[in-house]
């Protein structure tokens, strides 16, 4: 049968030991063991603890609103919880969107690096410009962002109204619509929906929604000013933006069958834009 | 007999003009079979000349050119909202009724004749942009400014340099019995409080003021600068970090401008400098906070330094902002399968941009003052081989061709021969691979035969070779293939990976047939290596 090594072995084994390091520390643990062998010591510890774990929460809950519902702690301010709610998933579309030359499902698209590119200004012929696909790409942006986080609201507003009617809250969410607005520096999804919370007042929500920061608005600029280039030359010059722009990178990768892709990054926070285009083809041979 | 010729001359003219005629018409409706403008292809682009296959019938289309179709005409379209216009934009993707989406407003027109694409000055606060009036109005709402739109300013260079700072100052004012101070706006020194007192172009560490901020040693980045600031006592902006300058009072005083701070003339914009923050994007340098691993020293004050924005490739440097050519393939072969590339070195990072496939781009390259410069242009080698002298075939405003002469490289004189072609300076790349590719046609320009003529000799009753004796040479072969190399990707060669093509030299060697004289023998037909041959090298694609 296996001895389990008590703190008495090592009261022993201190003993045979000769004075040096090893000694030292050891009556440092033969004191410790000592203090918490006492039942009152043991106790302290124990309430010790306890505060700390009681502060370190209730700092967590004033400081940290995301850990809120995170960790399944209600709130009961409503536009918290549905940023909390959404912002994952706004970031994310707006990232894959981003990687997918501002489409979740391309159509004509080039793979690059796994990635479905679209092609946001095409021509299937050679020597010839591009024509444009998506004009309007800020708005066809919005549209998708949209379109793909309907299903996201409904269920973000159905566990806000359980959050709350758990709460002792009577809930009522009117229909609604929902707007995506790109702007400078942050993209965001305001819900168009009346949410009215009654308990002992009543109290009315209608501006419900999610934010995300990010640089979506001045890269979209710039892909458009690209795709009037490769419109106009078949082609366009990538230092200008970045004379411009300290804080941007603008690459340009050529593929095979006269296609190229264009990727703008943020230096600092490392967001992406990217996108193909077809314009002025030289195919092999004459 | 004059009017039965003269009848048969009109009838030989007029079958000749109706054959033409029929071939035209055989042309046009050929061509008009193969393309239709197609509003939408199954792949779902817009407005493309395709195969009848590729064509969306769920929309429209026809067995024309989309250039002269009403409903894939290209015009610009504007977005009234943000005020961008787009360029060579069918109407259907611009009035697009996409659920919500406010389509745009399209125009039959080139964007320089549409007035709502005519461009400005936008004053946004301390920068500028050269936009159109309706997106200098959004602009300035999303960046909650008033607008300020110039159409007296006719260029982005001159809209650019307009945009100057706002004239800023200490404003002062008292709070908690302290003469308090902020560097601000008069604007926002006016909404500070009806005591605050703006003096412009003053620090908020001048001494003539008496407030509460003084000289400290911190230092600090600003948005949108590229230099390095002093910071004041009270966290206010100072001028231009100068080391040697920190203890001289009279540098706290009143704003100094860049041009007048240290190193203004400095070639590098001060990069790696311990002692001055004058840094400049442009000269190759901004702000950044010290790193001992980026950095060379450390700088005198504060945690910010200079840092040099150049990259090192190849253990050979390059200034921010420069862009260079690399060869398409080692020694400068365009071996198949290699294309150009253009290096970029901005923000210490090197990137490369492919040039065309194909070899159809090359990189050009020029150095200005040191500083080098590189792009891709069209490789215009379609027409080297039907030049015929050396002045029309290196008139490099027209083509890029050089005038070669190839020779057998034998060291006897009289068994050298040479001959002088026009090839292409940058050999283009074909894909041969491709059934329906051009390459065979166009590496057969490479193809020559050799006439070797023997004699029968009298005593010996042997076959002497007496005339193109040289073609029996190894030699000759390689010169050929050296042609068909630069003719493209043709002959014999590995390809940039270093891996051999289809052929072997023996496999462009063709022997065609002999001719048994009565005195003399002349080359034609049996194989390579026999005494009787007349070889015939094949341009063969690579």
């Amino acid at each position: 049968m296996k001895k389990r090594c008590s703190s008495s072995d090592f009261v022993i084994n201190k003993r045979i030991l000769p004075k040096s390091k090893f000694s030292t520390r050891f009556s440092t643990i033969y004191q410790l063991d000592n203090f918490f062998s006492s039942k009152r010591s043991q106790i302290t510890i124990f309430v010790i603890i306890a505060i700390m774990i009681i502060v370190i929460g209730v700092l967590a809950y004033l400081f940290l609103p995301k850990i809120q519902t995170g960790f399944g702690v209600s709130t009961n301010n409503p536009n918290v919880f549905i940023q909390n709610c959404m912002s994952k998933s706004l970031s994310e579309t707006i990232e894959k969107i981003s990687l997918q030359g501002g489409s979740l499902n391309p159509g004509n698209y080039i793979l690059y690096q796994n990635e479905k590119v679209e092609y946001l200004c095409y021509t299937e012929e050679d020597y010839t410009q591009c024509v444009m696909q998506k004009p309007l790409l800020k708005n066809q942006i919005e549209n998708e962002i949209k379109q793909n986080l309907v299903s996201g609201k409904t269920s973000c507003l159905e566990s806000l109204k359980k959050n709350f009617e758990a709460q002792g809250y009577n809930v009522d969410i009117q229909p609604g619509d929902s707007n995506v607005e790109i702007l400078p520096g942050r993209v965001e999804m305001n819900f168009q929906n009346v949410l009215t919370l009654s308990k002992d007042s009543s109290e009315r929500y209608d501006d419900l929604g999610a934010v995300t920061n990010n640089n979506l608005y001045e890269m979209i600029g710039i892909a458009g000013s690209i795709l009037n280039m490769e419109a106009r030359y078949g082609d366009a010059e990538t230092t200008v933006y970045m004379n411009y722009y300290h804080h941007l990178k603008v690459e340009k990768f050529k593929q095979d069958e006269g296609s190229t892709i264009y990727v703008i990054s943020d230096r600092n926070t490392g967001e992406k834009f990217q996108f193909a285009t077809r314009s002025i083809a030289f195919p092999a041979g004459i | 007999m004059k009017t039965k010729l003269r009848t048969s001359k009109f009838l030989l003219l007029g079958i000749l003009l109706i054959s033409l005629v029929s071939l035209n018409i055989l042309i046009v409706s050929g061509a008009a079979q193969n393309t239709y403008c197609a509003e939408r292809t199954t792949n779902g682009a817009w407005c493309q000349n395709v195969p009848l296959s590729k064509v969306d019938q769920n929309f429209r289309y026809a067995p024309t050119s989309c250039e002269s179709t009403s409903y894939c005409k290209l015009g610009t379209c504007v977005d009234s909202q943000e005020g961008t216009c787009m360029e060579n934009t069918p109407q259907i993707t611009c009035e697009l009724p996409e659920e919500e989406n406010k389509g745009g407003v399209w125009f039959d027109s080139e964007v320089e004749d549409v007035p709502q694409c005519n461009l400005g000055c936008c004053i946004l606060g301390e920068q500028a942009a050269f936009v159109t009036q309706t997106r200098c109005k959004q602009l300035s709402s999303l960046y909650g400014l008033e607008t300020n739109y110039r159409t007296d300013i006719q260029s982005e260079f001159a809209c650019i340099s307009t945009a100057t700072s706002k004239e800023k100052g200490a404003c002062v004012f008292e709070k908690d019995f302290e003469k308090n101070c902020k560097l601000t706006t008069r604007g926002e020194c006016d909404n500070i409080g009806e005591d605050a007192e703006f003096h412009e172009g003053f620090l908020c560490s001048s001494e003539k003021l008496g407030t509460n901020c003084g000289p400290s040693e911190k230092t600090t980045l600003v948005d949108g600068k590229d230099g390095v600031y002093f910071v004041d006592t009270c966290s206010n902006l100072g001028n231009i970090y100068d080391a040697n300058r920190q203890n001289d009072k009279s540098y706290w005083e009143e704003m100094i401008g860049k041009e007048k701070s240290c190193g203004f003339d400095d070639l590098n914009g001060n990069a790696g400098s311990s002692t001055c923050g004058n840094c400049d994007y442009f000269l190759g340098s901004t702000g950044k906070k010290y790193s001992r691993g980026d950095d060379p020293v450390k700088p005198r004050f504060g945690d910010y330094i200079c840092r040099n924005l150049g990259c090192e490739y190849l253990s050979e440097s390059f200034q921010h902002g420069e862009t260079w050519c690399a060869p398409s393939s080692e020694d400068g072969k365009n071996l198949p399968g290699s294309r150009y590339n253009r290096l970029v070195c901005y923000n210490g990072e090197v990137s490369v941009e492919a040039c065309s496939e194909f070899r159809q781009e090359v990189c050009i390259q020029d150095e200005i003052n040191g500083f080098k410069t590189g792009a891709c242009r069209v490789n215009k080698w379609q027409d080297c081989s039907s030049q015929s002298n050396q002045q029309s075939c290196e008139n490099t405003d027209k083509r890029d061709c050089t005038w070669t002469t190839l020779s057998t490289e034998n060291d006897d004189d009289e068994e050298n021969k040479k001959v002088e072609v026009c090839l292409p300076k940058f050999a283009p790349g074909f894909d041969f691979w491709n059934p329906e590719s051009d390459a065979e046609s166009l590496c057969s320009l490479g193809n020559n035969q050799c006439i070797v003529k023997f004699e029968k000799g009298l005593l010996s009753g042997e076959y002497e070779c007496t005339e193109n004796c040289e073609c029996l040479d190894g030699g000759w072969a390689e010169m050929q293939n050296r042609m068909c190399m630069a003719l493209g990707d043709c002959g014999v060669a590995e390809n940039y990976l270093g891996y051999s093509g289809y052929n072997q030299l023996d496999d462009l060697i063709s022997v065609a047939e002999y001719h048994e004289e009565s005195k003399s023998s002349s080359s034609s037909g049996s194989s390579k290596g026999s005494a009787f041959s007349s070889s015939s090298n094949k341009g063969s694609a690579f």
